[in-house]
């Protein structure tokens, strides 16, 4: 081990780069990852921001929630015997404030539930990302679809739907918008193994989010991002350190001759390795914490600490692939040829 | 008495559908505490059998026998391990590790050998080492600062300083010159008598053999 640290102090500049380059892709990971994470929570906070349940659906709404009824006896029979079941209904519309600006939001409705404010009618309980556009509270605000009039109550913080600050609004009123006595979904908290219910179709919270149109294919655009990086940097340990090793093949040669074994080249790699990664690591997760600290508000961007801590691992453990399968010249290495190479 | 035997060794090294046998038979005996100098001309194998000597390659056939024990028989794990303490080895370059230090390269050979030396031991027989050779004032120094000859010392240091039983050096001053070689060459003598240490050292350079005890003279994979 001893010897893996001198030759780190001795050669500063070759681990400097190797250091450098991991800390560049980690880095870049870790921002890539905290727009994905940033980006899903702006199209979805409202239902990443319900705990675990089932969302059930109307059998012939094609999975598009959209398009999903409940029957009013079906859906009332449901929040009678399901302890906290909550019915409720999401659609994109529009409010125009006191200036006649207009905003885009995501209205939602629900019954009484614990999950969501409950509003009264003619009131509406706003995503607080409004407050920046100017609206407060004990403002008005129309729809051109609404005979009546909301009026502001409150805020609530990050309930975000599909990229629209959520505009929570009483069931009577969201009705009359959208003409529609039945709610699209039923949200049944908890089952694990969810119950079937004749006509409806279940989705856990995972699967309800793909039903979100764009969400899927956002989501799997930046991971395929993520995850290409990994690989790619699993791709760099590997070249690196083969290159390494290239060069160190004499070198290997005469210790094996002088008798050291060949674990103990690998651990002196594998501890190079740890050490670089580790580093790199710390650095670009530091770094990318402070940069979630001061990113601009407009900017999705969210990157819990056990994200980075998550990939940090995936990289410690592709890195130490990486650099075991290059090593595997180590294994190869006759002292023999080494000592009939001349001078090193 | 014979420390060292070498029977009837063969090897025949094959490339493709050729095959050449370069050892024809070799026998030789090494005697305990000697020095035994190896001529020959070039390409009569005598790193050949060496390096089989050493355990750095296989025989094709015949023994090695270290201390009655036939090396031919035995697996590469045993092997290393009496490389590693038993043995010690120069080569024509140093072969030293670029990034340790004179010292350094002395106390991870104590390492590699496995002595029972704490580290304050370690570093006495280090200095000790480095005395006898001559490069105590340079054990900090880094192998690319050093020159050529004071290389080849720090190599011999290494080969000798956890006390093996074998010395084997393939042309040790072959890239000194004459007056470097003969320094390099009294420093092997008076270490492996001290240290009672039997070599067998390979060497192309006539004014070497006087420090010899013996002369085995090798010609087409046979000694004379
Ligand atoms: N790995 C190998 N594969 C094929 N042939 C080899 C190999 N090693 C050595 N030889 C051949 O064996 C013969 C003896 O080589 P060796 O190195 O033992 O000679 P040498 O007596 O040490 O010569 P020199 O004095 O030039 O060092 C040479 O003809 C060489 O080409
Ligand atoms: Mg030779």
């Amino acid at each position: 081990m001893q010897m893996a640290w001198k030759e780190v102090k001795k050669s500063k500049m070759k681990f400097l780069i190797l250091g450098s380059i991991i800390f560049l892709v980690s880095f870049l990971t870790f921002i890539i990852s905290g727009l994905a994470n940033g980006l899903s929570e702006d199209n979805a906070a409202l239902i990443k921001n319900v705990p675990n349940g089932q969302f059930y659906l109307n059998e012939d709404a094609k999975q598009t929630y959209n398009l999903s009824k409940i029957d009013v006896d079906q859906q009332d029979k449901l929040l009678a015997d399901y302890n906290g079941a909550t019915a409720m209904s999401i659609q994109m519309g529009f409010v125009n404030d006191t200036e006649d600006k207009q905003h885009s939001v995501a209205f939602v409705t629900s019954t009484d539930s614990e999950l969501f404010p409950n509003v009264k009618d003619n009131e509406v309980v706003l995503d607080a990302s409004l407050k920046d556009e100017g609206i407060k509270v004990g403002d008005i605000l129309t729809n051109n679809q609404f005979s009546g009039e909301f009026k502001v109550v409150g805020f609530t913080e990050k309930q975000t739907y599909s990229h629209a600050p959520v505009a929570f609004i009483s069931m009577k009123n969201y009705q009359e918008i959208y003409r529609v006595m039945e709610m699209q979904t039923v949200f049944i908290p908890g089952s694990d193994s969810p119950d079937s219910i004749k006509g409806l179709e279940s989705f856990n919270n995972k699967e309800f989010l793909n039903t979100i149109p764009s969400y899927g294919a956002e989501q799997m655009s930046l991971n395929m991002i993520i995850w290409f990086l990994v690989v790619i940097s699993g791709m760099l340990f590997a070249i690196f350190f083969y290159m390494m090793n290239v060069q160190k093949i004499g070198l290997y040669g005469i210790l094996k001759a002088i008798g050291v074994k060949t674990i103990s080249l690998f651990s002196m790699m594998w501890y190079q390795m740890l050490l670089i990664t580790a580093v790199s690591l710390v650095l670009s997760v530091g770094l990318s914490q402070v940069f979630s600290m001061v990113a601009p508000a407009g900017m999705p961007f969210s990157l819990p600490l056990e994200t980075s801590l998550l990939l940090s691992g995936v990289f410690l453990v592709i890195g130490f692939i990486g650099a075991t399968i290059s090593g595997f010249q180590i294994k190869k290495v006759e002292p023999l040829q080494a000592i009939q190479q001349g001078e090193m | 008495m014979a420390i060292f035997t070498i029977d009837d060794v063969e090897k025949t090294f094959k490339s493709g559908d050729v095959s050449e046998k370069i050892l024809k038979g070799v026998d030789l005996a090494l005697n305990e505490g000697e020095i035994t100098a190896l001529v020959g001309p070039s390409g009569s194998g005598k790193s050949t059998i060496l390096t089989i000597a050493a355990g750095l390659q296989k025989a094709t056939g015949g023994q090695v026998l270290f201390e009655g024990k036939d090396m031919t028989q035995m697996s590469q794990e045993e092997i290393r391990k009496i490389r590693s303490s038993e043995f010690g080895f120069v080569f024509q370059s140093s072969h030293l590790v670029p990034f340790l230090t004179v010292e350094d390269q002395l106390l991870l050979m104590l390492d590699v050998a496995e002595t029972k030396l704490n580290k304050k031991q370690q570093k006495q027989e280090v200095s000790k080492v480095l005395d006898l050779v001559g490069m105590s004032h340079r054990k900090d120094a880094y192998p690319s600062s050093l020159s050529g000859g004071e290389k080849q010392r720090v190599a011999i240091a290494r080969a000798i300083i956890h006390q093996p039983k074998m010395l084997f050096a393939d042309e040790p001053t072959a890239s000194l010159d004459s007056k470097r070689s003969k320094e390099v060459m009294e420093i092997i003598r008076n270490l492996t008598k001290t240290l009672k240490i039997t070599t067998l050292m390979v060497t192309h350079d006539e004014e070497m053999l006087p420090y010899a005890d013996r002369i085995v003279m090798m010609k087409d994979g046979l000694i004379e």
